[in-house]
């Protein structure tokens, strides 16, 4: 275990904290990643319909493997297009 | 009946601290063992029944040489002696004809838990070191270089990791307390304590004898005078730009010579930068936050150097302004702008270029708006110096050369509709207001250039050069 | 979860679907990453589901997908 002192006035949490949520997902440009295993796609095929009915604006995406991180180029695709993102499926 | 030493439980009795390493520790071990003491060996687990190669006993109990044989009575030591004497021993434990075949006095060697190279870890994992930052704890899968990224605790740099031992080993830089409050620090004003200036020195990559430097120049940067959170939030280019006089810049390696400006000398680069750390991460003055530089300068990272006090025709920057011997001064600098002359060889020609080029700091047709600092070169300094000129002699000059007609300034002229407003019209404008222009003396010893650095706003709205004591 | 990490690095909103088999290792792996990236889960296994069954999975989840990405 490695320690390293807080360098701030410590008014804050020192954890990585995730970005602030927004209220809801209308008008949102919700990214689908798809991690290529076998029948993921049908969950997302679905969550797909039921996040447009949300008002949601989905673009779909599919890294080459689930054995590895998506490479530097798909993620900076995702980040320009997308202000929400979610990744299937692991199992 | 015994005594919890940390998290050693330390029975009554005989106890010795020794380490196979050294050849006085070897010697005494049949008296040890016909002694019955709890033996706890430094450096090898299995030779006694005392496991204490974590050092966590050696260090609590204070050892500085090994052998050490200590009595312990009701939790208490009530005796210690150290290397081997046969008197001594015998004294402490009450037995006599101890060691038969051994000589009367050996020296003791000294203990791993004094060891330079060890006591900065054990001071920190078991010394009350005093340290009262949050410490935390990275997780198994974290690049510890990613994980400050990811806290947003660094400039965009790598930093590197401020563990205890290395905060620890920086507070050795200074005689002040850790607990002690340096400074407030805008934006959030923040009271900043020597240990939290200490945690930023380190991931800045300061070395200890650094710290002093870093002390000061917080101090100036947060006197009311020099503005911080204005400077932090405004617009404009600036930064805070840090520059060094007396014995400290040479005795710490600063560089006042040749690219003095640059990039290459470690203090140089590292002290301007832990200012601007403390800044960002005790003061929480982040760009895009509360920093809203339309463009910012590169000197926003660091920016620091010493003034070239050997052969400068001037006095030091500090103590011309009332602070001599060690001391930092705190500018609002921006950019560099280049200055060349390489004809001048009268002080009044250089100067009437000097003047020319300070007259553009900011637009050729705004008096009395901006600051600047002149950096005289050596080839430069030489001319003034020859010519028995001092800074208030260049000033006044540059004061005369830069007032200006309004008739030049006034809104339109020159097709230009930047400048000052037409009921100025008729009267003479100084292009700096009093104090406004500081004169300093740095770089190589070729090259007939010299360097302005563009500043903040005058006065009142902005930001007024601080100077302060650096105590050692 | 590297991805979520790295996403959320780049100022997407992140969240990732795995089965329940993975809950565990989806909770370690998020202590050791230091970076507690929100997932949901789904019943295991997934590769042998019907179209219908796993299209009901979808709409299952589907409720806590939204309050997982939405404050």
């Amino acid at each position: 275990m490695r320690t390293v002192l807080d360098p701030t006035g410590e008014r804050q949490t020192s954890a990585r904290e995730l970005l602030p949520r927004p209220s809801s997902l209308r008008g949102r440009r919700v990214g689908l990643l798809d991690i290529s295993k076998a029948r993921g796609d049908v969950v997302l095929d679905r969550l797909e319909e039921l996040l447009t009915a949300d008002g949601a604006v989905v673009h779909r995406y599919r890294k080459p493997t689930f054995a590895r991180t998506a490479p530097v180029d798909l993620r900076h695709e995702i980040a320009e297009q997308c202000e929400v993102v979610i990744e299937a499926l692991a199992d | 009946m015994g005594a919890t030493v940390g998290s050693v439980l330390l029975s009554d009795g005989l106890v010795a601290v020794v380490k196979r390493d050294c050849p006085t520790c070897v010697l005494v071990e049949p008296v040890l063992r016909e002694l019955g003491a709890a033996v706890w060996c430094q450096d090898d687990a299995g030779w006694f029944d005392g496991d204490d190669t974590e050092l966590e006993l050696s260090y609590r109990l204070g050892i500085e040489t090994v052998p050490t044989l200590m009595r312990v009575e009701g939790g208490t030591e009530t005796a210690r002696v150290v290397g081997w004497s046969r008197e001594q021993w015998e004294g402490l434990t009450g037995v006599t004809g101890l060691g038969p075949g051994l000589p009367e006095h050996r020296p003791g060697c000294g203990s791993l838990s004094v060891d330079p190279g060890r006591i900065d870890a054990l001071e920190a994992r078991y010394g009350g070191s005093g340290l009262s930052s949050r410490r935390v704890e990275l997780a198994d899968l974290e690049d510890e270089h990613e994980a400050l990224f990811d806290r947003g605790w660094t400039d965009g740099l790598p930093v590197v990791p401020p563990t205890p031992e290395r905060v620890l080993r920086m507070l050795r830089g200074t005689p002040r307390d850790p607990r002690e409050v340096v400074a407030v620090v805008p934006p959030d004003l923040v009271e900043c304590t020597v240990e939290k200036v200490a945690v930023n020195a380190v991931m800045a990559g300061c070395l200890p004898e650094h710290l002093p430097v870093v002390l000061a120049a917080l101090e100036a940067a947060c006197a009311e005078e020099f503005a911080l959170h204005g400077l932090l939030a405004t617009t404009y280019f600036s930064g805070p730009l840090i520059v060094v006089n007396g014995p400290v810049a040479r005795r710490i390696g600063m560089n006042s010579g040749v690219n003095a400006l640059g990039q290459g000398n470690r203090a140089n680069a590292t002290i301007g930068r832990a200012l601007q750390l403390v800044e960002r991460n005790v003061g929480g003055g982040r760009p895009g936050e509360v920093d809203r530089a339309t463009l910012g300068n590169p000197g926003k990272t660091t920016f620091c150097f010493a003034e070239r006090e050997e052969d400068s025709p001037f006095a030091p920057l500090a103590a011309d302004r009332g602070v001599p011997g060690d001391a930092v001064t705190l500018f609002a600098g921006s950019g560099v702008q280049p200055v060349v002359d390489q004809l001048s060889r009268d002080p009044e020609s250089l100067a009437r270029t000097f003047a020319a080029c300070l007259r553009v700091n900011a637009h050729p047709k705004l008096p009395m708006a901006f600051d600047a600092m002149l950096v005289v070169s050596p080839e430069h300094g030489r001319v003034f110096r020859e010519a028995g000129w001092d800074r208030a002699r260049l000033l006044a000059e540059l004061d005369g050369l830069l007032t200006l007609p309004a008739g030049e300034l006034l809104r339109g002229v020159g097709g230009m509709a930047e400048g000052v407003p037409a009921n100025l019209a008729g009267a003479d404008l100084p292009k700096f207001r009093p104090g406004g222009l500081l004169v300093a003396h740095a770089g190589g010893d070729a090259g007939l250039f010299s360097a302005i650095i563009g500043g903040w706003v005058s006065g009142e709205a902005g930001s007024s050069p601080v100077s302060r004591e650096v105590h050692a | 979860m590297h991805d979520i990490a790295d996403l959320e690095r780049r100022g997407v909103v992140g969240l990732f679907l795995a089965s329940e088999a993975f809950a565990d290792a989806a909770r370690l792996q998020g202590e050791a990453l230091g970076f507690p990236a929100p997932f949901v889960l789904v019943p295991h296994p997934v590769q042998d589901r019907t179209d219908e069954e796993l299209r009901a999975t979808a709409e299952r989840i589907h409720p806590q997908v939204v309050a997982a990405l939405t404050a």
